[in-house]
């Protein structure tokens, strides 16, 4: 028992192995967060719960970023491209085939799709090719503009698949809402209350897959590859396997992320996949500490909140004071937030 | 006639394009490229040097004098910069964006609410001059040749002065660096300056050309990125290579497709470089 | 002693009407405008022309004696705040009207959340024209009455050859279109076309393309910061050709941070400008720069804001409500009018749009402003020509040329 103790506490702390006892998983507390998180409603008015939901609809990029980047040791810029590419499927889909649930689970299903396989090509090249460190970056920054360039000018006619017109910079709208299949003619439709519900039992589902994943052997090796890659090779892995997979996995989520955007607001455009756009999650997951998935989802919950109160309370200095927090932020907390907070509650 | 004239004037488109990458990739060639801090605010220090030339200009400098007030100027700016919040992140460099990008975010809204949406521009200097067909602004044609100079005395400092000679040591082996006596953290924050003045000296040269608003540099920051990436790790071997292949084929393509596809045909052709020389240009001069 | 005296009755006479206004229950008027980012430049006349509209009606008694409280939220250039910030208005601040949105992407990005809510909604800024939207009125100048004032009138005086430089996307195209499709009623040929992407600031490629095909002039519709950058670089280049625009000038006020002869030989037909030099315009400066010193330029966006205040205003009186189905049933009965800076201008019932007074800016050498010519009351015809009609049918969409109303 002693000498467990002691090696565990040797261990440095990004390495220590999360629990794999399932039940212990549901004491977690980001899990119990998440549970109380459908309570909201008895206590924040529809406005309060539509923000709410709208900065939970962030979080799947950050968690997908934080898997690749803290896990994994990949700088992607790349999140937004995905995130644009899964709406734009979810509106073409669901302009045409209408907004049954049906249809529109399969829009979703559809951009995810389209997700993966364009994560897998761009992958493919990225790390088969043996494209390394921040090379990553700038090459996924270069597919994004790529992406956002050519999309904006698509406004003419001629620019339509089936009855959805790409429209440019203008964006894309009137895409339906997702519902369920309802009693007689109905269906529900999963606006408000129930869009948070809905938001909501993804992100835990994401949340307990993704831990479960990074805590698997797969992250472990993920995570020796990331600290060492030349020994990762020696013992014999295949470190570009591992990187594609999960490339793949966190490109998705911010697909996820693209989707529920655009069901959310009826909208999506050219802007979201900008050079502001992209460095966006990037800075919640530094913030939040890039080993720590629940830090990546309280920092973009918390930074996308801020930024809102800070436009209501500090009109013109709103981006001033932003920048200065987070200057404040990431000059004190190497760690990020929720790692740097959880130490000094551990040590009390 | 016609002949000499269609060639120059892909010559000068080239030169045109060569200009913009390298001048805007040399300071983060040093920052980045060399010091490895992923400088966000790369476009601000374009901005500074920018809006001090124009400044300096207008209050009745001649036009070379407040160019190099400008970069002075930003070098000074990118001294207190690293005193203050680089020299805290060396070693964790990704963390670099996030201050970065926050010092960016604070200094174009701060320029904004204190110097107003824009400020009158200067004039490009030195007029233009008639080959056939076609009229070309002097100052452009001469701008590639700026930008020659710039690296040339880049390449001077770095070889041929004992800065030269600590700045590369530093970087290579600092705490060897440090064994040998050398005041690393002195030579750290020069070397920060020099690439903040760098990029300073970028926003003076086009600021004659472009408009001058608080969000000017944002215009300098992709062709930076992909410059000095595509360049790879050695500044001198890789941004010359770079730029001029990169500015080839964008110039190429504006010229035969237009400028749609001379912007996706840049970063394309980025995309490309890497996969095929995943260490970047540099590395394919670089014997060591 | 008599000036003491006068001032003194006035306060006296103004303050029962000041303290009755201030009690009764105010008209609330949602702003969304970018005041930071990269709009910020061409929006902040805007914002004040809003604020200078509702500060006068405030001093005057208020809508039927309640005063207007403006609730801005700064969408710094950002168009998912947009999104976020009008949902906060709908469902937090309840506003009787939202006014707002720079560029198109910010509005289209906006109207679904405006009409899932049936919020009335005033867009008031020049755009490529077609949004047929029950919701949705606009007091912006459209393609129609910009440029089939300008093209005609510049290809009888320099020439029936030109050339077109737009930026890439829906507004750009879109005007283009127009021009295309004006220069060909009238005669003329299209001898080129350049589409430049938003994030271009480099155009020497797009210099000696002009060169080589020799237009009579050159349509420039350029939009934003970076790409403004055109008109020094041609000036550098000696291009030294004239130049039509619907949207230079008028709206960043391009003539004011170039130096001068970048800018030479530019035509634009705005329904407003500073230079504009009437008893209505002047009086509107006196009192613009009476309340904001240091404003750069009071624009023809400026202009648009502020009457688009007292169309509302027009609106609520006759509607005798601040109801939002009420208003809109009085705005689509007609006759809705302001007189403001550009004179007498009236909100047409069928497209939801507004006429407007075009006038012909030619930039001087020295950036000054001559007017050549003023067109009158110029109606925003092509919505209702190509099916629109908001009074009889509701719609929410935007059409262009070519896809039109289904008839």
């Amino acid at each position: 028992m002693n000498t467990t103790d002691s090696t565990k506490a040797a261990a440095p702390a990004a390495l220590q192995m999360p629990a794999v006892q399932p039940w212990k998983s549901l004491a977690d507390p980001m899990v119990l967060l998440i549970a109380a998180s459908f309570f909201t409603p008895l206590f924040f008015s529809e406005g309060g719960v539509s923000n709410f939901a709208y900065c939970l609809i962030w979080t799947f990029a950050a968690i997908g970023l934080a898997a690749m980047w803290g896990f994994g040791g990949i700088l992607s810029f790349g999140q937004t491209a995905f995130f644009g590419l899964a709406g734009y499927c979810y509106g073409v889909f669901t302009i045409n085939l209408g907004d049954s649930p049906l249809s529109t689970w399969m829009g979703v299903l559809s951009g995810l799709l389209l997700c993966m396989a364009l994560a897998c090509l761009l992958g493919y090249m990225i790390f088969y090719g043996g494209i390394k460190d921040v090379f990553i970056g700038i090459v996924t920054l270069s597919v994004t503009l790529v992406f956002e360039t050519f999309m904006a000018q698509t406004a003419g006619p001629q620019w339509a698949i089936g009855s959805a017109r790409l429209n440019g910079f203008n964006g894309m709208s009137s895409m339906p809402s997702l519902s369920l299949p309802g009693m007689g003619a109905d269906n529900i439709l999963l606006e408000g209350n129930y869009f948070l519900f809905m938001v909501l039992v993804m992100l835990m589902v994401v949340y307990l897959v993704t831990k479960k994943l990074l805590g698997s052997s797969f992250g472990l090796t993920l995570e020796a590859i990331r600290e060492n890659p030349h020994r990762a090779e020696m013992l014999g892995i295949d470190i570009r396997r591992y990187q594609l997979l999960i490339f793949i996995f966190g490109s998705t989520l911010a697909g996820l992320s693209g989707i529920l955007y655009t069901v959310w607001g009826s909208y999506i455009t050219p802007s979201s996949m900008g050079l502001t756009a992209s460095a966006m999650p990037i800075i919640w997951v530094a913030i939040g500490g890039r080993r720590s998935l629940a830090g990546a989802i309280i920092a973009t919950v918390a930074l996308l909140n801020l930024s809102q109160e800070l436009v209501v309370y500090g009109s013109q200095y709103a981006l001033v004071l932003m920048g200065l927090i987070l200057l404040v932020v990431v000059m004190t907390m190497p760690a990020g937030l929720l790692p740097t907070l959880r130490e000094k509650f551990s040590k009390q | 006639m016609t002949l000499f004239t269609t060639i120059y004037s892909f010559l000068y488109q080239f030169g045109d394009s060569f200009a913009y990458l390298t001048l805007s990739a040399l300071g983060l060639a040093v920052i980045f490229g060399m010091m490895g801090v992923i400088n966000l605010a790369h476009g601000e220090f374009v901005m500074c040097g920018a809006y001090i030339t124009i400044l300096t200009a207008k209050a009745g400098l001649p036009l070379p004098l407040a160019m190099l007030t400008g970069a002075m100027t930003a070098a000074c700016v990118g001294a207190i910069l690293e005193y203050l919040i680089v020299r805290h992140l060396y070693n964790r460099l990704f963390d670099s964006i996030v201050a970065t990008w926050a010092v960016s975010l604070i200094t174009q809204q701060t320029m904004l609410i204190f110097a107003g949406p824009s400020i009158e521009g200067l004039s490009t200097p030195f007029g233009s001059f008639e080959l056939g067909d076609y009229s070309f602004s002097t100052y452009r044609a001469l701008l590639p040749f700026f930008a020659i100079t710039v690296l040339a005395a880049l390449y001077l400092l770095f070889f041929r002065t004992n800065y030269g000679i600590y700045a590369r040591a530093t970087i290579q082996n600092a705490q060897m660096a440090k064994c040998l006596g050398l005041r690393t953290s002195r030579i750290y924050s020069m070397t920060f300056a020099l690439g903040a003045g760098l990029a300073g000296l970028a926003g003076a040269l086009y600021a004659p050309t472009i408009t001058a608003v608080p969000t000017m540099g944002s215009s300098f920051i992709v062709p930076a990125f992909v410059t000095v990436v595509t360049g790879g790790a050695n500044v001198l071997l890789g941004v010359l290579p770079a730029a001029g292949f990169l500015g080839f084929i964008q110039s190429g393509m504006t010229a035969a497709f237009g400028q749609l596809a001379g912007q996706i045909g840049l970063l394309i052709t980025v995309i490309f470089v890497i996969r095929l020389l995943p260490k970047g240009m540099g590395h394919l001069f670089n014997r060591r | 002693m008599n000036k003491i005296r006068r001032i003194a009755i006035a306060c006296a006479l103004t303050l029962p009407v000041s303290l009755a206004v201030m009690a009764a229950d105010p008209v609330k008027l949602g702003l969304l405008e970018d005041q930071s980012g990269n709009f910020s430049l061409a929006v902040i006349p805007k914002i004040h022309a809003t604020e200078l509209a509702i500060e006068e009606i405030n001093a005057k008694g208020g809508i039927m004696g309640r005063p207007i409280k403006l609730i801005h939220y700064d969408t710094q250039s950002d168009n998912t705040k947009f999104q976020e910030f009008a949902r906060r208005l709908i469902q937090v601040d309840k506003p009787d009207v939202i006014f707002g949105a720079f560029s198109s992407a910010s509005r289209e990005a906006i109207r679904p959340i405006m009409d899932k809510a049936k919020q009335l909604y005033f867009y008031n800024n020049q755009y490529e024209g077609g949004v047929c939207d029950s919701n949705v009125f606009v007091t912006g100048a459209v393609p129609e009455q910009q440029f089939s004032t300008l093209v005609p009138w510049l290809m009888e005086k320099y020439g029936k050859r030109v050339y077109t430089i737009a930026a890439d996307y829906n507004f750009g195209q879109i005007s283009a279109e127009w021009v295309r499709k004006i220069v060909k009623e009238n005669g003329g040929t299209m001898v080129g076309e350049e589409f430049i992407p938003l994030s271009v600031n480099q155009f020497g490629q797009t210099i000696q393309n002009i060169q080589k095909v020799k237009p009579d002039f050159v349509m420039t519709l350029l939009v934003g910061n970076l790409q403004s950058a055109y008109f020094e670089q041609q000036a550098a280049a000696n291009l030294n050709l004239p130049m039509g625009s619907s949207i230079q000038v008028g709206q960043a006020y391009e003539h004011k941070r170039f130096k001068p002869p970048a800018l030479k030989n530019m035509y634009v037909t705005p329904n407003y400008i500073e230079e504009v030099d009437s008893p209505a315009s002047n009086d509107f400066k006196k009192r613009f720069r009476a309340k904001f010193p240091n404003e750069p330029y009071i624009s023809q966006e400026a202009a648009n804001a502020y009457d688009a205040v007292y169309i509302y205003k027009a609106a609520v009186e006759k509607a005798k409500s601040t109801d939002m189905v009420k208003v809109r049933k009085a705005l689509e009965g007609g006759g809705i009018c302001t007189d403001g800076p550009q004179g007498k201008v009236c909100m047409d019932p069928k497209s939801h749009h507004m006429s407007h007074t075009i006038y012909l800016a030619h930039v001087q050498d020295d950036h000054s402003i001559k007017f050549p010519k003023v067109w009158n009351d110029i109606q925003p015809y092509w919505l209702g020509q190509a099916g629109c009609n908001l009074a009889a049918k509701a719609d929410y969409s935007q059409y262009t040329p070519s896809s039109p109303p289904k008839k």
